[in-house]
């Protein structure tokens, strides 16, 4: 251990004069953007996202053969928490202003390290792969941030290297992931959409839930992931093929303890959830097919099993309840085909159809969803309308009138100058049956999001 | 023997202005291959430029931007500024390959045929005109006036080839073969975009415009391109026009 913290301490000693050293060097370039963001729910009033950004890039180039990024982001977020006189005397003043400091990206880039053609990343980075428009079945490097729902995608940096070596025209890509970083869940009552509807016994009521998350062990053994890629081209298309050697991001439940409270039926359940390794055989491909461009991309999940243990709490402790499995090992495909096409009056049309969710896994509980975005900028590009952009969600074809869930986002972006951007919009949710979309049906929104970049 | 000699002269007309038609359908080709020589003829091209957008009030934006060309068929642009573009690339390579790099994405994109004919970062040039081709490769030329300074032709595209104008009309000078001026015209024959090359400079043995406009008369919009800094024939090689490189942040 205290080995350990003398290696932790001298790499960063190291990292510290490289850094600096770098700085020396060249010209850092500082730049980045201050975003306030604001979301309303319409039934209420109720403020529920209350977001002010400073986001910081420093960047330079001492060399062709060097490169180095940081991102750090300065927010705050969230409403006072004010409860007592002494919250409001606190210096730090974190009861009356939520902020945070978040340490996004921070890697160097080597390029032509040791062989010509291989550029390597070290440090603290988002890889983002995959042909598809912001669900990548294949991306399963960086965990997702998941934080805004509706900003699918998003992903937060992991401590990797990663290396790529150029032959001609294919790429190798290999990644090696040395801490395991879990994703992020939608703030706030948004949790609901991700959560489906939990089945207790006939003649039980929940009155309490509370969770426990059982990180990997902190040994490379445990939290270690890896991939790799190989990309090119084929007959006009860019193609890529890709294995993934890690773990799940979110969360599995495999132990539930039900606890009852009184003899009404009242219960607590208490839960245990741990990340399921897994494996990922991916491809995908990107191209035209006449003058409407088309992707695809598809990911084989090979997961380890996942035991679901059942307790029940009696006078005498814990008593199983029941065994099954929270996670079969039998593989599962998702898959995105997406296909877009700008008209001649300048509407883009951008559609995909997905085949499991970034939180579904397992075969039998993949959901299809139809993604959509239409859009068109007008007076000089001074706005963009995108007045039918959303998702439609259908958990049961055979019955798909009583089994879907629609989320639409209209939006304007008005653009009065060179780096503002001002948008408005909505969050717009209706559904049947238990998908994610009907399960925050009532959870309307309207958002105003203001963003200058410097 | 009177017909003969109408016949011999018959014979000489026909000949002298079919030679005529011919010479006059070869030289159109002649002038725009030439054109297109002149254009390119430099080995390898790093540009520095600002971007200035000028609406129809009169309002003004500036992109600053960083070419790289080699030979007449690869292409590398990147913008250095405004803050909210910087880094934002895009390749052009031989045989309508593009491809787009955003920063903020972390992925490059493989620009589909559908977008080539868009705005490329709300300029007035497309994702076509930004890229590099050979005019004659692409359009069949005909010589419409030889005026006193420049040949004006008339190019209209190949069957086999998809273009946003009908057809264009280029205005050629004649004592160094630069074209200067082109006139695009939409696919209903009305004018919609004029483009002109300015301040033609001998660098070495090449000519370079050192100011470019293109003037959307449908938008009333304005992109005018200022070179600040060009480096010719400094050695680039197939490496800069790599996916490897569109992504690289200078």
């Amino acid at each position: 251990m205290r080995g350990k913290i003398i290696f932790a301490k001298i790499s960063s000693l190291a990292l510290l004069i490289l850094s600096g050293s770098l700085l020396a060097q060249s010209d850092l370039g500082i730049n980045g953007y201050i975003q306030t963001y604001n979301r309303v729910r319409f039934d209420d009033g109720s403020l529920t996202w209350n977001e002010n950004r400073l986001n910081l890039n420093f960047e330079g180039a001492p060399s062709d053969q060097y490169h180095f990024f940081s991102q750090v982001r300065l927010r705050g977020f969230g409403f006072s928490d004010v409860n007592q006189a002494s919250d409001l005397q606190r210096q730090e003043k974190d009861k009356v202003y939520r902020w945070g400091l978040e340490f996004r990206e921070a890697y160097l880039d080597l390029y032509g390290f040791g062989l010509e053609n291989l550029d390597v990343r070290v440090g603290r980075q988002i890889i983002s792969w995959g042909a598809a428009d912001r669900i990548n079945p294949t991306s399963n490097i960086s965990p997702d941030d998941l934080e805004d729902i509706f900003n699918f995608g998003e992903q937060l940096g992991t401590n990797a290297i990663k290396a790529d070596y150029y032959w001609d025209d294919i790429t190798l890509t290999s990644v090696f992931i040395p801490v395991f970083t879990p994703a992020t869940l939608p703030f706030g009552d948004f949790a609901e959409a991700f959560v489906p509807e939990v089945p207790l016994p006939p003649g039980m009521v929940l009155r309490e839930f509370s969770d426990k998350i059982f990180l990997p062990e902190n040994k490379i053994s445990e939290s270690s992931q890896f991939a790799f890629k190989l990309a090119s081209t084929l007959f006009d298309y860019d193609v890529s093929l890709s294995y993934f050697n890690g773990r799940d991001d979110l969360p599995l439940a495999n132990k539930v303890a039900i606890t009852p409270v009184d003899t009404m039926g009242s219960v607590n359940l208490e839960t245990e959830m741990i990340y399921p390794k897994f494996q990922v055989v991916g491809g995908d491909m990107a191209g035209s097919i006449g003058s409407v461009g088309f992707w695809g991309e598809g990911a084989l999940f090979f997961p380890d099993k996942v035991d679901m243990n059942i307790f029940f709490q009696t006078p005498v402790g814990l008593q199983p309840l029941n065994n099954s499995l929270a996670l079969d090992d039998k593989p599962y495909f998702k898959y995105v085909l997406g296909a877009d096409y700008t008209f001649k009056n300048s509407w883009y049309l951008n559609a995909q159809f997905i085949h499991g969710f970034i939180h579904e896994r397992g075969d039998d509980n993949l959901n299809d969803y139809i993604a959509f975005r239409f859009e068109k900028k007008i007076f000089n590009d001074e706005f963009k309308i995108a007045p039918f952009n959303g998702v439609v969600a259908v958990n049961d074809w055979d019955d798909a009138k009583n089994n879907y869930g629609v989320a639409a986002i209209p939006e304007i972006t008005y653009y009065p100058s060179d780096n503002i951007e001002i948008i408005l919009g909505a969050f717009l949710m209706e559904g049947k049956g238990d998908n994610m979309f009907s399960r925050i049906k009532d959870q309307d929104e309207f958002y105003l999001k203001a963003k200058v970049s410097f | 023997m009177k017909r003969l000699v109408y016949f011999t002269l018959f014979l000489a007309l026909f000949s002298a202005s079919g030679m005529q038609l011919y010479a006059q359908k070869l030289s159109a080709l002649d002038i725009l291959k030439k054109a297109d020589a002149v254009v390119n003829a430099p080995k390898d091209m790093h540009q520095f430029s600002r971007m200035i957008l000028i609406d129809k009030d009169g309002n003004e934006k500036v992109r600053e931007s960083e070419l790289y060309q080699l030979g007449d068929d690869k292409r590398l642009v990147r913008f250095l500024s405004p803050a909210d573009q910087k880094g934002i690339g895009f390749l052009s390579l031989p045989d309508d390959v593009m491809y787009f790099y955003l920063p903020a994405f972390h992925k490059i994109r493989r620009i589909a045929s559908h977008v080539k004919n868009e705005n490329f970062a709300g300029t007035d040039f497309t994702y076509d005109d930004m890229s590099s081709f050979k005019y004659a490769e692409k359009y069949d030329p005909k010589l419409l006036e030889t005026k006193e300074d420049v040949y004006v032709l008339e190019l209209t595209p190949k069957p086999n080839v998809e273009k946003e104008y009908s057809k264009l009309i280029v205005y050629v000078r004649k004592d160094n073969s630069y074209p200067i001026k082109f006139e695009h015209y939409d696919k209903a024959g009305n004018l919609w975009k004029v483009m002109e090359r300015r301040k033609l400079q001998k660098k070495g043995n090449y000519w370079i415009p050192m100011e470019m406009e293109m003037k959307d008369l449908k938008k009333q919009h304005t992109t005018k391109m200022i070179t600040d800094k060009v480096e010719l024939d400094s050695g680039l090689t197939d490496k800069t026009f790599t996916k490897r490189n569109l992504q690289k942040v200078k």
